[in-house]
């Protein structure tokens, strides 16, 4: 193609796109959610990593937790509190069985018992409980101005969670009121980059928020029980 | 309100002023230096990093040394192109620049990315604040000054460890020691306003071995990579180690051959033939990896074994630096009294080595025992000589390589000792980082930890686990400390078989 026509081609295609993106109407709210909620319930594979942040209280000794999942199954390095300083420890969730690799040694299974008295990472992808079934469950969702995510253009979906739908999700959470939450999705591909769950979380009185940034969508993840010992 | 200089001539300014600003600068740089030691935890929990995971901490420390190796050779050039106040104006903004990063760093990358920008301004302040008194100060007039501007960044090193435990106790918080910094460096350029806008100061022509900088750098940026142990559970050395080693390598090779051409070098090369001078920059080195493995590690082991908190394991290291400055007064005095570099340096490293054997035998009673009833500790004694002894051994070194330079190229032969020492902290720590943490993960590697829940004596468990946990911690140390030890039982070797004895005074 000559240089000129090159050129023309281009500026048809920037003017193209600009026109797309000032001139296309955001999404519909509801089925933005109910779409993205379907497509990272089933996607082969992602990246993940959960912030906590505010006042989380001795009870939630979590601060963050990052890794791959393919739910249920999923391998996560978590940073736990543990008095004035954070513990890493890693856990592999695989079929029904959970393994975790503390401070020394290398991997051990942990009983259910167990499970339940660290950070059951897996309800947070739960089918059922999980975030994604959850925000089909927002209440009220308003779709706000475009918002650049780590450079990928989305739509802030903002809305509230009931307490109790949101103690299914993370345990710890007191079950009173209805906490904020917002997703940021990229449309029309309805990915979910970003969801931030805001409120008093774990405390009457104080706020704390917690963070999940996603990656790496549908790439195959494949989750296998570690060597023990 | 009117800054001190008006002047637009260096010579007619207030000299003690101008060097005493000047020199401020550069005691806040020096201070900087190690502070972090005492430190290091909270600045790691503040980016979410796990105690459990303290390989990630050794690029605070290897990228300050970094960034103050890649521009001590430059810096000189810089000063005779910019002149010696606008080249130190520009690296202390560049230092505030670099504390203002650390101070809010959300993450290690900039956590690291600060602390590499400090070490680049506060290593360029060096050289420029040393050619800055030369300036100022005829050569009869002029030892007495540099004497007192070295001492000015040796005790500002001295102190940093402390300053920074101390800051870190409070409730400022680890931040503060970097905060602090930007408005004591505003000061000071305010009060230099008039001569940075001035620059009023001859200029000579630049004299600025880009190429051999370049290269010296790209091979020690290299050799760091290679040598950080980034999963100590897998390796003690860098993922990358298989091309990074030899890509250092190569430009360290490139380095030597460009510098034999070049007719402006950075370093002689044909200087390493003489064996003084080549044993004195390699027991410089060694000297220098024997005090870095001091001012990380003893920090650490008292908050990681003796629970102690930064200002307490500041106080527990002070013991050992204090022991520097009075070994290395005493260093120059014996080595002039008994005419022998040799002798007065393996000595020095000698007891160092003995210091660190000693400590090497540490354990969870060792801060307890008074020393035959006197009210010192056997620790601090312990302490004590360890840090005199890397003290004596400043003297002698020096000198003996200075003497090897010639009276033309003693500003350089300066600059190549610090250079020298600085890689051999870096080299030094970057090894013992990374094998003593390799030797932990393997001593532990079949320690599990039992896990609460259905196991009705978890709590005895859990201490046995506990005091296991605590033997193998101290194993990693007498490691490391035993290896240092051996390391500095060969630099006094080095020192004792090719220092040469003192020249006989001549006067000019």
């Amino acid at each position: 193609m000559p240089s000129h026509g090159r050129s023309l081609a281009c500026a048809v295609g920037v003017i193209g796109a600009a026109l797309t993106a000032c001139g296309s109407a955001p999404p519909a709210a509801q089925p933005l959610l109910q779409q993205t909620s379907d497509r990272m319930a089933h996607l082969k594979g992602f990246h993940f990593r959960m912030v906590i942040t505010g006042y989380t209280g001795t009870g939630e000794p979590v601060q963050t937790a990052e890794g791959e999942a393919h739910p249920p199954d999923l391998h996560a390095r978590v940073n736990l509190r543990e008095s004035s300083f954070l513990v890493e420890v890693e856990v592999i969730f695989s079929g029904t069985d959970v393994y975790l690799k503390s401070l020394t040694g290398g991997w051990q299974r942990l009983t259910q018992a167990q499970v339940s008295q660290f950070f059951d990472a897996r309800t947070l992808f739960d089918k059922q409980a999980g975030l994604f079934p959850a925000m089909r469950e927002t209440q009220s969702p308003r779709v706000g101005t475009q918002e650049s995510v780590d450079g990928h253009d989305t739509y802030p979906v903002s809305g509230s969670i009931p307490a109790p739908r949101m103690h299914q999700l993370l345990a710890l959470i007191r079950d009173q009121g209805s906490y904020r939450a917002t997703y940021w999705i990229e449309s029309p591909a309805n990915t979910l980059w970003r969801a931030q769950l805001t409120g008093n979380l774990f405390d009457p009185a104080r706020a704390a928020t917690v963070t999940f940034d996603f990656s790496n969508h549908d790439q195959p993840i494949s989750v296998s029980a570690p060597p023990l010992g | 309100m009117t800054s001190p200089f008006q002047s637009l001539r260096l010579r007619s300014v207030n000299r003690p002023a101008l060097l005493g600003l000047t020199g401020a600068g550069l005691f806040l740089a020096s201070l900087d230096g190690y502070v972090v030691v005492t430190a290091l935890l909270p600045m790691l929990k503040s980016v979410n990093i796990a105690v459990n995971r303290p390989e990630q901490a050794t690029p605070i420390i290897t990228g300050f040394l970094l960034g103050y190796l890649a521009v001590m050779p430059i810096a000189g050039g810089l000063s005779d192109r910019f002149g010696r106040v606008r080249l130190f104006a520009a690296c202390l903004a560049l230092f505030a620049l670099g504390s203002l990063l650390t101070a809010t760093a959300p993450s290690l990358f900039q956590l690291v990315a600060g602390r590499v920008l400090q070490g680049a301004g506060g290593g360029a302040l060096v050289p420029a604040v040393l050619a800055l008194a030369a300036d100022l100060y005829p050569a009869g007039e002029r030892s007495p000054v540099l004497g007192a501007v070295s001492a000015l960044q040796e005790v500002g090193s001295v102190l940093g460890p402390l300053w920074g435990g101390l800051i870190t106790a409070s409730t400022l918080g680890w931040t503060w020691i970097f905060w602090i910094n930007i408005p004591v460096a505003a000061l000071l350029m305010w009060a230099l306003w008039p001569e940075i806008r001035a620059g009023g100061e001859a200029r000579r022509p630049a004299n600025v071995d880009w190429l051999g900088a370049l290269l010296a750098t790209a091979g020690l940026a290299f050799l760091t990579l290679a040598l950080y142990a980034a999963d100590p559970e897998r390796s003690p050395v860098g993922e990358g180690f298989l091309w990074q080693a030899p890509l250092a390598a190569l430009c360290f090779i490139l380095f030597v051959l460009h510098e034999r051409r070049t007719p402006r070098p950075l370093i002689d090369i044909r200087r390493f033939r003489d064996s003084s001078f080549s044993g004195a920059a390699l027991a410089n080195a060694i000297a220098g990896a024997g005090l870095m493995v001091s001012l990380v590690y003893i920090p650490v082991l008292a908050n990681a074994v003796f629970s102690m908190n930064a200002s307490s394991s500041a106080l527990l290291l002070f013991r050992l630096m204090l022991g520097i400055p009075i070994g290395a007064l005493l260093g120059g005095w014996l080595a002039q009294r008994l005419r022998s570099y040799r002798f007065v340096a393996a000595l020095g490293l000698g007891l160092a080595a003995l210091g660190f054997l000693l400590l090497s035998g540490w354990n969870e009673g060792s801060l307890r025992p008074h020393l035959l009833g006197l009210p010192v500790t056997v620790a601090a004694a312990e302490l004590f000589l360890t840090g005199l002894g890397l003290g004596l051994e400043i003297a002698p070194v020096s000198a003996a390589l200075l003497d090897a330079v010639g009276e033309g190229e003693r500003g350089a032969g300066a600059s190549f000792l610090i250079v020298m020492r600085l890689i051999g902290m870096l080299v030094g720590f970057s090894l013992v980082a990374g094998f003593g943490l390799w030797q932990f993960h393997r001593a532990t590697a079949h320690l599990l930890p039992p896990l609460p829940g259905l196991l009705p004596d978890f709590a005895t468990r859990f201490a046995i686990y506990t005091l296991k946990v605590r033997q193998a911690i101290f194993d990693e140390y007498h490691l490391i400390f035993q290896s240092t030890a051996i390391t500095l039982m060969i630099g006094a070797v080095i020192a004792a078989v090719t220092l040469r004895p003192l020249p006989r005074p001549r006067w000019h």
